[in-house]
Protein backbone atom coordinates (compact mmCIF):
# COMPACT_ATOMS: atom_id res chain seq x y z
CA UNK A 1 0.00 0.00 0.00
CA UNK A 2 1.25 3.45 -0.92
CA UNK A 3 0.31 6.18 1.69
CA UNK A 4 0.56 10.17 -0.24
CA UNK A 5 3.56 11.96 1.76
CA UNK A 6 4.97 15.00 1.07
CA UNK A 7 8.68 14.03 1.87
CA UNK A 8 10.56 10.80 2.08
CA UNK A 9 13.59 10.43 4.15
CA UNK A 10 15.78 7.39 3.32
CA UNK A 11 17.79 6.47 6.53
CA UNK A 12 17.83 2.43 5.73
CA UNK A 13 21.42 1.50 6.93
CA UNK A 14 21.52 4.46 9.33
CA UNK A 15 22.08 3.59 12.90
CA UNK A 16 21.25 6.07 15.64
CA UNK A 17 21.46 8.74 15.81
CA UNK A 18 21.29 9.08 12.31
CA UNK A 19 17.93 8.60 11.63
CA UNK A 20 16.59 10.75 13.99
CA UNK A 21 19.28 13.88 12.99
CA UNK A 22 17.68 12.83 8.81
CA UNK A 23 14.06 13.56 10.07
CA UNK A 24 15.28 16.94 11.88
CA UNK A 25 16.54 18.47 8.97
CA UNK A 26 14.00 16.90 6.35
CA UNK A 27 11.07 18.85 9.10
CA UNK A 28 12.86 21.58 8.60
CA UNK A 29 11.89 21.63 4.99
CA UNK A 30 8.04 20.97 5.60
CA UNK A 31 4.99 23.27 5.78
CA UNK A 32 2.58 22.60 8.76
CA UNK A 33 0.26 19.69 8.15
CA UNK A 34 2.39 18.03 5.65
CA UNK A 35 3.40 14.56 5.78
CA UNK A 36 6.82 12.66 6.58
CA UNK A 37 8.03 9.26 5.78
CA UNK A 38 11.37 8.13 7.26
CA UNK A 39 12.54 4.66 5.99
CA UNK A 40 14.78 3.06 8.18
CA UNK A 41 16.17 -0.10 9.16
CA UNK A 42 17.17 0.65 12.95
CA UNK A 43 14.95 -1.30 14.76
CA UNK A 44 16.05 1.40 17.63
CA UNK A 45 14.27 4.08 15.25
CA UNK A 46 10.71 2.32 16.40
CA UNK A 47 10.86 4.11 20.27
CA UNK A 48 13.57 6.85 19.08
CA UNK A 49 11.22 8.56 16.69
CA UNK A 50 8.44 8.51 19.10
CA UNK A 51 10.28 10.03 21.57
CA UNK A 52 11.48 12.45 19.36
CA UNK A 53 7.85 13.80 18.29
CA UNK A 54 6.59 13.94 21.87
CA UNK A 55 9.60 16.22 22.58
CA UNK A 56 9.47 18.42 19.75
CA UNK A 57 5.82 18.65 19.66
CA UNK A 58 5.19 17.26 16.11
CA UNK A 59 2.93 14.21 15.56
CA UNK A 60 3.74 10.61 14.93
CA UNK A 61 0.96 8.97 13.08
CA UNK A 62 2.25 5.21 12.85
CA UNK A 63 4.78 2.94 11.80
CA UNK A 64 4.61 0.40 8.77
CA UNK A 65 6.54 -3.04 8.82
CA UNK A 66 7.69 -4.04 5.57
CA UNK A 67 10.33 -6.84 5.68
CA UNK A 68 13.55 -4.86 7.34
CA UNK A 69 12.80 -1.46 6.67
CA UNK A 70 9.99 0.66 9.05
CA UNK A 71 8.52 3.06 7.46
CA UNK A 72 7.56 5.87 10.29
CA UNK A 73 4.92 8.73 9.23
CA UNK A 74 5.04 12.09 10.96
CA UNK A 75 3.21 14.86 10.33
CA UNK A 76 4.33 18.60 11.01
CA UNK A 77 2.87 20.34 13.74
CA UNK A 78 1.18 23.60 13.65
CA UNK A 79 2.14 25.96 16.14
CA UNK A 80 -1.30 26.57 17.05
CA UNK A 81 -2.85 23.67 16.53
CA UNK A 82 -3.04 22.53 20.49
CA UNK A 83 -5.14 25.63 21.05
CA UNK A 84 -8.64 24.78 20.25
CA UNK A 85 -9.97 27.82 18.59
CA UNK A 86 -13.48 26.74 17.18
CA UNK A 87 -15.66 28.96 14.68
CA UNK A 88 -17.75 27.14 13.29
CA UNK A 89 -21.17 26.91 15.44
CA UNK A 90 -22.55 23.59 15.00
CA UNK A 91 -21.03 21.17 17.15
CA UNK A 92 -21.62 17.72 18.52
CA UNK A 93 -19.61 15.95 21.38
CA UNK A 94 -17.68 12.97 20.26
CA UNK A 95 -19.26 10.70 22.52
CA UNK A 96 -22.91 11.57 21.13
CA UNK A 97 -21.00 10.44 17.27
CA UNK A 98 -19.91 7.26 19.20
CA UNK A 99 -23.34 6.60 20.29
CA UNK A 100 -25.02 6.79 17.05
CA UNK A 101 -22.45 4.50 15.85
CA UNK A 102 -22.92 2.03 18.24
CA UNK A 103 -26.37 2.05 17.63
CA UNK A 104 -25.47 1.45 14.18
CA UNK A 105 -27.86 4.77 13.06
CA UNK A 106 -27.09 5.85 9.52
CA UNK A 107 -24.30 8.90 10.47
CA UNK A 108 -22.15 9.77 7.21
CA UNK A 109 -18.77 10.73 8.92
CA UNK A 110 -16.47 12.88 6.68
CA UNK A 111 -12.59 12.57 7.87
CA UNK A 112 -10.77 15.39 6.69
CA UNK A 113 -7.25 14.64 8.02
CA UNK A 114 -4.39 13.15 5.92
CA UNK A 115 -4.31 10.24 4.43
CA UNK A 116 -1.39 8.72 6.22
CA UNK A 117 -3.45 9.76 9.54
CA UNK A 118 -6.40 8.11 7.72
CA UNK A 119 -5.10 4.79 6.87
CA UNK A 120 -3.49 4.23 10.20
CA UNK A 121 -7.28 4.17 11.68
CA UNK A 122 -10.41 5.73 11.36
CA UNK A 123 -14.19 5.25 12.31
CA UNK A 124 -15.74 2.42 10.29
CA UNK A 125 -17.44 3.56 7.36
CA UNK A 126 -16.19 7.33 7.63
CA UNK A 127 -15.66 9.03 4.51
CA UNK A 128 -12.08 10.68 3.21
CA UNK A 129 -11.07 13.86 1.96
CA UNK A 130 -8.07 15.63 3.12
CA UNK A 131 -9.28 18.88 3.81
CA UNK A 132 -6.64 20.31 1.35
CA UNK A 133 -8.37 18.82 -1.50
CA UNK A 134 -12.31 19.20 0.05
CA UNK A 135 -13.05 22.20 -2.13
CA UNK A 136 -12.28 20.79 -5.26
CA UNK A 137 -13.90 16.97 -4.34
CA UNK A 138 -17.51 18.50 -2.94
CA UNK A 139 -19.36 17.21 -5.71
CA UNK A 140 -18.85 13.95 -3.57
CA UNK A 141 -20.74 15.17 -0.98
CA UNK A 142 -24.50 15.10 -0.35
CA UNK A 143 -25.83 18.64 0.44
CA UNK A 144 -29.01 16.85 1.95
CA UNK A 145 -27.56 14.56 4.30
CA UNK A 146 -26.20 15.46 7.68
CA UNK A 147 -22.26 15.20 7.75
CA UNK A 148 -20.40 15.04 10.36
CA UNK A 149 -17.05 15.91 10.05
CA UNK A 150 -14.03 15.15 11.84
CA UNK A 151 -10.02 15.18 12.83
CA UNK A 152 -7.72 14.73 14.96
CA UNK A 153 -8.35 17.79 17.78
CA UNK A 154 -10.76 19.59 16.15
CA UNK A 155 -9.04 22.13 13.95
CA UNK A 156 -8.95 21.09 10.55
CA UNK A 157 -12.53 19.81 11.28
CA UNK A 158 -13.62 23.31 12.06
CA UNK A 159 -12.07 24.67 8.70
CA UNK A 160 -13.42 22.06 6.74
CA UNK A 161 -17.17 22.44 8.53
CA UNK A 162 -16.82 26.67 7.67
CA UNK A 163 -16.03 25.54 3.93
CA UNK A 164 -19.02 23.28 3.69
CA UNK A 165 -21.09 25.93 5.13
CA UNK A 166 -19.90 28.54 2.87
CA UNK A 167 -20.73 25.85 -0.30
CA UNK A 168 -24.43 25.99 1.06
CA UNK A 169 -24.26 22.88 3.17
CA UNK A 170 -26.41 23.16 5.70
CA UNK A 171 -26.47 19.97 7.70
CA UNK A 172 -23.31 20.38 8.85
CA UNK A 173 -21.67 19.26 12.44
CA UNK A 174 -18.11 19.32 13.34
CA UNK A 175 -17.28 16.34 15.75
CA UNK A 176 -15.37 17.88 18.82
CA UNK A 177 -12.60 16.95 20.02
CA UNK A 178 -11.23 14.44 17.14
CA UNK A 179 -9.87 11.13 16.92
CA UNK A 180 -7.19 11.61 19.55
CA UNK A 181 -10.39 10.92 21.63
CA UNK A 182 -11.94 7.92 19.97
CA UNK A 183 -13.17 5.00 22.40
CA UNK A 184 -14.53 3.19 19.84
CA UNK A 185 -13.97 0.38 17.21
CA UNK A 186 -11.47 1.73 14.35
CA UNK A 187 -10.58 0.46 10.80
CA UNK A 188 -6.79 0.61 9.12
CA UNK A 189 -6.37 1.07 5.75
CA UNK A 190 -7.85 3.12 2.72
CA UNK A 191 -10.78 5.42 1.80
CA UNK A 192 -13.63 3.08 2.33
CA UNK A 193 -15.48 3.74 -0.81
CA UNK B 1 11.74 27.17 25.83
CA UNK B 2 14.03 24.53 24.57
CA UNK B 3 15.50 21.68 26.69
CA UNK B 4 18.76 21.99 27.76
CA UNK B 5 21.63 19.58 27.62
CA UNK B 6 25.07 20.03 29.89
CA UNK B 7 28.02 17.21 28.69
CA UNK B 8 30.95 16.70 30.49
CA UNK B 9 33.76 14.69 28.66
CA UNK B 10 36.55 13.41 30.43
CA UNK B 11 37.83 10.05 28.79
CA UNK B 12 39.40 10.05 25.60
CA UNK B 13 39.00 6.84 23.69
CA UNK B 14 36.37 5.49 21.22
CA UNK B 15 33.66 4.10 23.00
CA UNK B 16 33.96 7.49 24.98
CA UNK B 17 33.36 9.21 22.13
CA UNK B 18 30.49 7.65 20.50
CA UNK B 19 28.62 7.79 23.57
CA UNK B 20 29.00 11.60 23.86
CA UNK B 21 28.55 12.40 20.40
CA UNK B 22 25.54 10.30 20.09
CA UNK B 23 24.02 11.58 23.06
CA UNK B 24 24.81 15.25 21.92
CA UNK B 25 23.70 14.94 18.36
CA UNK B 26 20.19 13.03 19.24
CA UNK B 27 19.80 15.66 21.75
CA UNK B 28 20.12 18.63 19.45
CA UNK B 29 18.00 16.86 16.48
CA UNK B 30 15.12 16.90 19.09
CA UNK B 31 15.56 20.32 19.73
CA UNK B 32 18.00 20.91 22.93
CA UNK B 33 20.41 23.49 23.59
CA UNK B 34 23.37 21.19 23.94
CA UNK B 35 27.11 22.06 25.02
CA UNK B 36 29.93 19.86 25.64
CA UNK B 37 32.76 20.52 28.12
CA UNK B 38 35.95 19.13 27.04
CA UNK B 39 37.99 18.08 29.98
CA UNK B 40 41.52 16.28 30.19
CA UNK B 41 41.76 12.98 28.21
CA UNK B 42 38.38 14.28 26.51
CA UNK B 43 39.48 17.07 24.65
CA UNK B 44 40.89 13.72 22.46
CA UNK B 45 37.68 13.40 20.97
CA UNK B 46 38.51 17.09 19.06
CA UNK B 47 41.55 17.40 18.56
CA UNK B 48 42.40 17.46 14.82
CA UNK B 49 44.90 14.42 14.71
CA UNK B 50 43.20 12.29 17.62
CA UNK B 51 39.84 12.37 17.04
CA UNK B 52 40.45 10.22 13.77
CA UNK B 53 41.78 7.30 15.30
CA UNK B 54 41.08 6.98 19.32
CA UNK B 55 41.45 4.17 20.83
CA UNK B 56 39.49 1.04 21.85
CA UNK B 57 39.72 -0.30 25.48
CA UNK B 58 42.57 -2.98 25.53
CA UNK B 59 41.38 -6.15 24.36
CA UNK B 60 38.38 -4.90 22.40
CA UNK B 61 40.26 -4.02 19.35
CA UNK B 62 38.01 -6.67 17.46
CA UNK B 63 35.31 -4.43 17.77
CA UNK B 64 36.65 -2.26 14.87
CA UNK B 65 35.23 -4.65 12.57
CA UNK B 66 31.57 -4.26 14.57
CA UNK B 67 31.50 -0.68 13.70
CA UNK B 68 32.35 -1.15 10.17
CA UNK B 69 29.92 -3.63 9.67
CA UNK B 70 26.77 -1.71 11.42
CA UNK B 71 27.58 1.66 8.95
CA UNK B 72 28.12 4.01 12.42
CA UNK B 73 29.41 7.03 11.42
CA UNK B 74 32.97 7.81 12.04
CA UNK B 75 33.75 10.39 14.93
CA UNK B 76 34.75 13.29 12.92
CA UNK B 77 31.76 12.83 10.51
CA UNK B 78 29.50 13.02 14.08
CA UNK B 79 31.55 16.19 15.00
CA UNK B 80 30.88 18.07 12.23
CA UNK B 81 27.25 17.12 12.58
CA UNK B 82 26.57 18.08 16.08
CA UNK B 83 28.52 21.44 15.26
CA UNK B 84 26.31 22.14 11.97
CA UNK B 85 23.29 21.45 14.75
CA UNK B 86 24.85 23.62 17.17
CA UNK B 87 25.89 21.78 19.53
CA UNK B 88 28.75 24.09 21.30
CA UNK B 89 31.97 22.85 22.02
CA UNK B 90 34.09 23.91 25.12
CA UNK B 91 37.75 22.59 25.13
CA UNK B 92 38.82 23.16 28.90
CA UNK B 93 41.66 26.04 29.21
CA UNK B 94 43.63 24.48 31.97
CA UNK B 95 43.83 21.25 30.97
CA UNK B 96 45.38 22.65 27.29
CA UNK B 97 47.50 24.64 29.46
CA UNK B 98 48.90 21.39 31.34
CA UNK B 99 49.37 19.24 27.64
CA UNK B 100 51.01 22.33 25.99
CA UNK B 101 47.88 22.51 23.51
CA UNK B 102 46.75 25.86 21.69
CA UNK B 103 42.88 26.20 20.09
CA UNK B 104 44.35 25.40 16.80
CA UNK B 105 45.15 21.63 17.92
CA UNK B 106 41.49 21.44 17.51
CA UNK B 107 38.52 21.37 14.95
CA UNK B 108 37.55 24.65 14.35
CA UNK B 109 34.21 26.20 15.84
CA UNK B 110 35.46 25.43 19.41
CA UNK B 111 35.17 27.38 22.63
CA UNK B 112 37.76 27.82 24.79
CA UNK B 113 36.82 28.33 28.67
CA UNK B 114 37.52 27.72 32.10
CA UNK B 115 35.17 25.71 34.77
CA UNK B 116 32.89 28.22 35.05
CA UNK B 117 32.18 28.77 31.70
CA UNK B 118 30.65 25.23 31.58
CA UNK B 119 29.16 25.82 34.96
CA UNK B 120 27.38 28.93 33.85
CA UNK B 121 25.48 27.14 31.11
CA UNK B 122 25.07 23.74 33.36
CA UNK B 123 23.13 25.60 35.84
CA UNK B 124 20.13 25.87 34.15
CA UNK B 125 19.71 22.94 32.12
CA UNK B 126 17.46 20.07 32.37
CA UNK B 127 19.99 17.02 31.96
CA UNK B 128 23.75 16.71 33.10
CA UNK B 129 25.57 13.64 31.87
CA UNK B 130 29.38 12.91 32.05
CA UNK B 131 31.40 10.57 30.25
Amino acid sequence: MTIHVDLVVDAKGLTCPMPIVRTKKAMEQLQPGQVLEVQATDKGSLADIQGWAKNTGHQYIGTIEEGDVLKHYLRKANPTEVKEETKYPHVVSLEELQKKVENNEQVFILDVREEAEYVFGHIPGAYHIPLGQLEERLNELNKDETIYVICRTGNRSDLAAQQLAEKGFTRVFNVIPGMTQWQGTITKGGNEQ
Amino acid sequence: MKKRVAIIAANGGLFDAYKVFNIATAAAATEAEVAIFFTFEGLNLIHKEAYQQLPLPEGKEQIQQGFAQANVPSIPELVSMAQEMGVKFIACQMTMDVMGLTKEHFVDGIDVGGAVTFLDFAKDADITLTF
